[in-house]
């Protein structure tokens, strides 16, 4: 079976952050927290990269293994989700995600944190009906639900962000390096061990 | 007459407030890999292939290049 996917692609990205305003205002995030955010390499030298970042629902994800209160669960494609009224806010996902998609809302004295949050792939939570007004208002919209893809993709510009069916996610990706004529600049044998190597 | 009645009121009242301290408590128990939270409906409506081929044909309308 296929899994739901995110790719950017960092020949297109251009770093508008059209994807990070649409995931604040589709799910109406709150203050301080990002689901997704842009990061830029070499900012400002020519030949800068962006990639969006966010949850990427890894098939074996080191979240869901560290969490001693085993909140989190998987759909049939892939989306990792979890359940905030499990959730005790430890923080321990926060630290073994490579990613850094969880995010906590609340910043007080004694590392009291709130309740985890991160980027549900739009596919809501386990509270109540899906698109209930409970559900939208801890997890965000369900968009899976009305048949409808991540909002940061469905928005993106230059199609740089992919959601949807890895297979074919991967199938437009290899398509775009064709056409390029050789293998994405960013990532690569050269980027990590050199060019003289 | 009236102690009675005034012991009867702050029986009543220490009663009620009492009422109020009243938490309903539900204990979950975690076992090691093992989900207990609340089941989301997600996953059985997203289990029909009717909706996975929705999303397929959105992904091509509205993210495959042109």
């Amino acid at each position: 079976m296929a899994r739901m996917k995110f790719l950017c692609d960092s020949e297109r990205c251009i770093e508008c952050n059209g994807c990070v305003t649409a995931c604040k205002n589709e799910h109406e995030v709150p203050w301080g927290v990002n689901r997704r955010r842009v990061v830029t390499l070499d900012d400002g030298v020519p030949g800068e990269r962006s990639i969006s970042v966010a949850c990427m629902h890894c098939t074996d994800a080191p979240c869901a293994a560290v969490c001693p209160v085993d909140c989190f669960y998987t759909t049939d494609d892939g989306i990792v989700l979890h359940d905030k009224d499990l959730c005790i806010g430890c923080g321990y996902c926060f630290y073994a995600c490579p990613f850094g998609a969880p995010q906590y809302p609340q910043k007080e004295a004694f590392g009291v944190r709130g309740k985890m949050d991160k980027c549900t792939f739009c596919a809501g939570g386990p509270q109540g009906k899906d698109n209930s007004e409970e559900e939208r208002k801890k997890y965000g919209r369900n968009r899976i639900a009305e048949g409808k893809l991540p909002l940061c993709a469905e928005m993106c510009s230059t199609k740089a962000l992919l959601a949807g069916d890895g297979d074919m996610v991967a199938d437009i990706y290899r398509e775009r390096v064709l056409k390029r004529s050789g293998r994405p600049q960013t990532w690569g044998w050269e980027t990590a061990y050199q060019e003289d190597v | 007459m009236n102690a009675s009645k005034a012991t009867l009121t702050a029986c009543v009242a220490a009663l009620a407030l009492l009422a109020g301290c009243h938490e309903p408590v539900s204990v979950t128990v975690y076992e090691a890999g093992e989900y207990k939270g609340e089941s989301d409906p997600l996953l059985k409506a997203h289990a029909k292939s009717e909706s996975k081929e929705a999303l397929q044909k959105r992904f091509s309308m509205g993210q495959s290049d042109r």
